[in-house]
């Protein structure tokens, strides 16, 4: 068993914790504004951690637990790739991979009004942002970014979507790029849509091209950048 | 110690423990947990969105089926999905995901002793690779009373045959905290000191299941720190095995 320092408080940052752990105690700190992202919650006195994971800390206050899941815990201002499961008189019914199916008002589109609702069939795929989130409640989308323009949200037509974990979809969005996409994007020429929700979408001209991207993309979780290089190279000199 | 368990193991010693999480492709959250020769795979769906009937909607359901190895499901399997159900249920943070179901299916591979535990701990293993909000994890430990009277930990199947009275216990795992233990007065004992769910079949004195807890909390720390070891060593889409072979 090993010995836990009595002498100074352990700092739990950028380490691995496990549900239930003790990150902060907040009657140490008085007068101070801390802001919790995903997997923290507060307990009277205490942070205790909720998922297991990597605990982060940016500047000046915000404490987050990092974690890749499959099922996705919906944040306003999040980007998604909802899919179309019902139609009502004046939302669509989108499932976006979380705890509970959202809703996608039919007029919140690029000069949407009742004359030019879209029809979307069951089972399409849209490209949408999280507007509302909150426990207990469905969450509810839109196809326009905050200033109403369309900006790219909206059905994603042809191509191939696949499911992915929460955490690679966050890795494909970092910035800046990340090195699958950025070798990939040397050679061959696709579009690609990612959802935070663990949803990718690829397209590009040719299917062998679109299946060459998704599995690198699919092999790329696990790999550092140098790796993700080197796995491309060598799926590009296979198919060349 | 007396060394006299068919399988040369002293009192305290538990068996070869491994823990694989991410087993399975199409759950949302899976692990594989194995005792010895006892295996017990653990998938977890969810949450999804609707209820059960008869139940409260301003918290999240939780829903276990047991699969036995072989043959039908009958009234032991109730039993267990039952004990999973509010064992599961305590440490889960309810609330936070208000008319969700979270489906848990158990899977026996092999039964060779202290099965309930074994499933326990691997259901508690899948929750946190499925992300569920816990208050924290549980681990579970199996102790049973051999002849002489003395306590004897993590039978296999011979021995939870012979023997006249067992107990399965799950506590609580053991929390690291940034709070300086001994400065601050602790009015309300710690978590870590409770017990979540006791099984006891048989005849035994109190003195006896006294015993059984004290030795029972003893060694639930180990497991808290193997699991707690298994986390860290788990990287995105690999399933690393953690084996830890326990001595006291």
């Amino acid at each position: 068993m090993e010995a836990k320092p009595l002498d100074s408080p352990t700092n739990f940052v950028n380490q691995l914790v496990v549900p239930g752990d003790v990150v902060l105690d907040l009657s140490t700190m008085a007068n101070q504004t801390i802001k919790l992202g995903g997997g923290l919650r507060q307990d009277c006195d205490s942070i205790t951690v909720m998922k297991a994971g990597k605990l982060r800390f940016t500047k000046p206050n915000k404490y987050w637990v990092e974690s890749s899941q499959k099922r996705y815990v919906p944040c306003v201002g999040d980007t998604v790739l909802g899919i179309v499961v019902d139609t009502r008189a004046d939302n669509f019914l989108v499932d976006i991979k979380g705890p509970a199916l959202a809703f996608l008002p039919v007029l919140s589109f690029e000069g949407g009004t009742r004359r030019n609702i879209p029809k979307f069939e069951v089972g399409t795929l849209l490209y949408v942002r999280v507007v509302k989130a909150n426990t207990g409640i469905n969450p509810e989308l839109s196809c326009t970014d905050a200033s109403g323009k369309a900006a790219e949200f909206g059905l994603l037509k042809d191509g191939y979507m696949f499911e992915s974990s929460t955490g690679l979809s966050r890795m494909l969005l970092s910035s800046p790029a990340c090195p699958v996409l950025e070798a990939l994007g040397k050679k061959l020429s696709f579009e690609t849509a990612v959802g935070l929700n663990g949803r990718v979408w690829v397209n590009a001209t040719s299917p062998s091209t679109i299946v060459l991207v998704s599995n690198a993309i699919m092999n790329s979780e696990s790999l550092s950048a140098v790796q993700q290089k080197i796995m491309v190279d060598r799926l590009l000199q296979r198919v060349q | 110690m007396e060394v006299d368990r068919a399988d040369g193991r002293t009192r305290n010693q538990l068996r070869s423990l491994a823990c694989t999480r991410g087993t399975l492709n199409r759950a949302h959250g899976s692990a594989t947990w194995s005792q010895g020769e006892t295996k017990v795979f653990a998938a977890v769906f969810g949450p999804k969105a609707g209820m059960k009937k008869n139940e409260n909607p301003e918290k999240a359901c939780i829903e276990v089926i047991w699969k036995p190895k072989t043959g039908q499901i009958g009234k032991p399997e109730k039993e267990y999905e039952m004990i999973l159900k509010t064992t599961l249920q305590s440490i889960c943070l309810l609330t936070v995901n208000p008319n969700t179901t979270t489906s848990i299916i158990v899977q026996v591979v092999n039964d060779d002793g202290a099965l309930l535990p074994c499933a326990i701990n691997a259901a508690c293993a899948a929750l946190v690779d499925a992300g569920i909000p816990l208050k924290h994890l549980a681990v579970a430990i199996c102790c049973c009373l051999a002849d002489g009277g003395y306590v004897i930990l993590d039978p296999c199947k011979l021995e939870e045959q012979r023997t006249k009275a067992f107990a399965y216990l799950v506590f609580p795992n053991s929390l690291a905290s940034v709070r300086r233990k001994g400065l601050l007065q602790v009015e309300v004992e710690p978590v870590e000191h409770g017990i979540i769910t006791s099984v006891t079949r048989g005849v035994m004195p109190v003195e006896d299941y006294l015993r059984c807890l004290e030795r029972g909390r003893a060694v639930s720390a180990k497991l808290s720190e193997f699991l707690r070891r298994s986390m860290q060593l788990q990287a995105p889409s690999e399933s690393p095995t953690a084996v830890f072979e326990t001595h006291s």
